[in-house]
């Protein structure tokens, strides 16, 4: 199967600050990813890089195969929603669905209209006066209608009231099943993201901390607590992702090969949240550190 | 991409159609009457020998009059400003105003590349705004015929153009305009992608646009194609200027408005030369002691006599559409490389 | 045809949750054998969670004999749940209250008698589904 994006040594640079920096890489296709990270972390950048929006300052990036925003070919295989679902605020509904007609070859007209239709909205209402959920609910109809393989997503509800945000999910959910999508959409709520991603790359201080299946990320990590030690003390098959410690009692978040077998830890799992959370603050330095003094 | 570029480009369409639709009927309004100004000035038929000094009144007469002097003046702004606001107006929001709005986005993740798109998009807004400003240069010809037809007869007037090379009236008629109109628009798609954002660039398009059209008239228009020299005796000199005043300072300036042999004509420069053809702006003694106050004449009978003559750089009427020509030209290709560039830049990278 | 639902805060995967709706469903006879599932589009969408964590129940669901997939029509009951036979509940209830009331006596109370019981209970149905 295609990966649906490849990137090796991605950076993009404006003037002195690198906005992504050292990002490799392989996002199978057939899945949702969740792009997950602070605001400023990079996701908008890497999102502009797939779709062709901005080009690369040092390192490569292919996606579906080919070279993104190059030519008509792979613009239709790649639908992008970016942020604010910005739409011709003097353009009706009906006319926005003429433009996707239009402007691509492979669009589909009937899933456009029934998708307009079932959001209950007057063809000749002007797309500026439609509510945030509305938008981005039209802006969805016009990236999926267009039938592409690839649907990229910039913090698609990060805006939106709880019932918006749930029925736009609903609509993106209904979309991939139908048209077996690969989606990539970004976030910096990982809540908002959970229910819908399957594969979850993690963004902090520009670059990729975390990358890989759900399922995976969290069979392989593990909560440890127990008396306060070294974290230096574990085996070699487990990386410790962010320690706290008390004086009395030590708990580390770790990923791990295999089980941790040492009877000292109690082992628990960790939620998806908690898990993305440890990484964005390891990388930014922020949360509370706690050195831990060695014991002799 | 048409019906997009169309749909996108209608408000902006439909004003140019108000706007000429007004200008047109302005124009429909007066032109009869001024054709009657003018059957009734006795211009048409006219004596030859008699003409310049009788098209000469007529025009002063219009002056006076004050409607048509101000309705000419009104037209040719109008033709000079169209460019620039043509190229403010639907030229710098073009990239910057989808960048501001993030409809880039959107416009740009379609199936068509952004080459094709900006293709369009130039195509159709600098075209209509060179058809805007020609069809304001057309009616503003039709309706000033009768006045240019007084010119022809060798009126002169410091109100109504009387030479084609004057700066405005070279940069209203003809074919200047349209280079002006896709210069203009051209300027003002760059400054929006370069700048992003649509008030700033409707700015600095305005700026250069403006510096453009001082720089031309005062420094490139003249230098186009190399000038003509010739030395004239004084006695067909116009106008003087005598510093220190009177007939009797010793400095004196001398203009010259008309070559003879050369009607129409563009004079670029003139300097005085004394008898042995070096440049002299001080009387010979003789033509100082005239005490006489009226001796304007005079004094300008005795510096001929001591061999002071007019040494005038000029341009034959015979180049101005040579000049129209290149001038248009250099427009053009500048026009042509502002949209080079924004197909370049569009083309590699973006926000 | 049933329809599904979701606690996201019972730490419960998605997916377990979904399969375990089914056998509830079949348990209380409300899904028979020969009835089709909901789409694997409806669920995803109704629920907003990922076509795949549905796909993944159903297989498993496929797995355990439960159900099968017919391509293009959808995905139906194949199995019935048994409960076992009544007989063997009386007997298995004795020995329960027998080790509960051993486990009172060791000391455990009822916090950690049930933590003991969720935990073996969870490993060893995690051994049967791997």
């Amino acid at each position: 199967m295609t990966a649906a994006i490849t990137a090796e040594g991605l950076g993009k640079r404006y003037r002195s600050k690198w906005a992504l920096a050292d990002c490799t890489l392989s996002v199978p296709a057939g899945h949702v990813v969740g792009l997950v990270g602070p605001n400023g972390a990079g996701k908008t950048t890497l999102l502009g890089l797939a779709t062709g929006m901005l080009a690369p300052s040092t390192g490569t990036i292919e996606v579906l195969g080919g070279r993104p925003g190059s030519g008509r070919a792979q613009l239709a295989r790649v639908g992008y929603l970016a942020q604010g679902a910005p739409v011709y605020a003097g353009l009706s509904v009906a006319d926005h669905l003429r433009l996707g007609a239009r402007l691509n070859p492979g669009w589909d007209a009937g899933l456009a209209r029934s998708r307009v239709e079932r959001l209950d909205l007057d063809p000749r209402q002007k797309a500026g006066t439609l509510s945030g959920g509305q938008r981005a609910q039209l802006a969805l109809a016009l990236a999926v209608a267009k039938r592409p393989e690839l649907l990229v997503l910039d913090e698609p509800v990060a805006s939106l009231d709880p019932l918006a945000r749930r029925e736009f999910l609903q609509d993106l959910m209904e979309a991939t099943a139908d048209q077996d999508l690969s989606v990539v959409l970004s976030s910096h709520l990982i809540t908002d993201i959970e229910r819908v991603c399957d594969y979850l790359i993690v963004l902090a201080g520009s670059r990729v901390v975390a990358a890989g299946p759900s399922d995976e990320l969290l069979a392989t990590h593990r909560l440890l607590s127990g008396p306060r030690r070294d974290p230096g003390s574990l085996p070699g098959g487990v990386q410790v992702i962010s320690a706290s410690h008390t004086d009395v009692q030590s708990t580390l978040l770790v990923r791990s090969t295999g089980p941790v077998l040492d009877p000292v830890w109690i082992v628990s799992e960790i939620s998806l949240e908690d898990l993305v959370l440890a990484y964005m603050s390891q990388a930014t330095g922020r949360g509370r550190r706690n050195h831990l003094e060695v014991q002799r | 991409m048409i019906w997009l570029t169309w749909r996108q480009f209608r408000a902006q369409a439909f004003t140019a159609v108000a706007a000429l639709a007004a200008f047109a009927i302005l124009l429909a309004a007066t032109g009869p009457h001024l054709v009657v100004l003018y059957a009734a000035s006795g211009l048409s038929g006219c004596h030859p020998a008699s003409c310049a000094g009788l098209a000469s009144r007529w025009l002063t007469g219009l002056y006076i009059g004050h409607t048509y002097f101000m309705l000419y003046e009104f037209s040719i702004a109008v033709i000079l400003l169209a460019p620039a606001v043509t190229g403010l107006f639907w030229g710098a929001p073009l990239i910057a105003g989808e960048l501001e709005t993030g409809t880039a986005a959107l416009a740009w993740n379609q199936s068509v590349t952004r080459t094709r798109w900006l293709a369009a998009k130039l195509a159709v807004g600098g075209l209509t705004a060179m058809a805007v400003t020609e069809g304001l240069n057309l009616m503003q010809a039709w309706w000033a015929a009768p006045i240019g037809r007084a010119v022809g007869l060798g009126a002169t007037s410091t109100f109504f153009a009387a030479s084609r090379f004057n700066s405005f009236a070279f940069a209203s008629h003809g074919i200047t305009p349209l280079g002006y109109a896709a210069f203009g628009y051209a300027l003002g798609v760059t400054a929006g992608a370069l700048i992003r954002r649509a008030v700033p660039a409707m700015a600095v398009t305005l700026a250069i646009f403006a510096a453009a059209q001082i720089a031309m008239p005062l420094w490139i228009r003249p230098n186009l194609l190399p000038a003509e020299h010739a030395v004239v005796p004084v006695t067909s000199l116009r106008t003087i200027t005598l510093q220190g005043g009177g007939p009797h300072s010793s400095q004196f300036h001398l203009g010259t408005e008309n070559l003879p042999g050369q009607p129409g004509a563009w004079i670029l420069s003139a300097g005085t030369v004394n008898a042995a053809g070096r440049a002299t702006s001080t009387a010979p003694a003789p033509c100082t002691t005239r005490p006489s106050e009226e001796s304007t004449h005079a004094f300008i009978e005795c510096l001929a006599s001591q061999g002071i003559r007019e040494s005038v750089a000029y341009q034959p009427a015979s180049r101005y559409w040579a000049f129209q020509w290149t001038e248009t030209g250099i427009y053009l290709a500048a026009a042509l490389a502002l949209s080079g560039y924004c197909f370049w830049r569009l083309g590699r990278r973006l926000t | 045809m049933i329809e599904f639902h979701l606690d996201g805060r019972s730490g419960v995967a998605p997916y377990l949750q979904l399969i375990h709706q089914v056998r509830q469903a079949l348990r209380l006879g409300l899904l028979h054998e020969g009835d089709r599932l909901p789409k694997v589009k409806d669920v995803s969408a109704g629920l907003a969670i990922n076509p795949n964590t549905v796909l993944k129940a159903y297989r498993l669901l496929e797995h355990e004999g439960l159900a099968a997939a017919r391509p293009g029509i959808g995905t139906f009951v194949t199995g019935t749940l048994d409960g076992g036979p009544l007989a063997a509940h009386g007997p298995l209830r004795r020995d329960l209250q027998r080790w509960l009331a051993k486990a009172r006596r060791a000391g455990l109370d009822d916090e950690s008698i049930e933590a003991l019981f969720v935990s073996t209970f969870r490993s060893a149905a995690e051994e049967d589904i791997a």
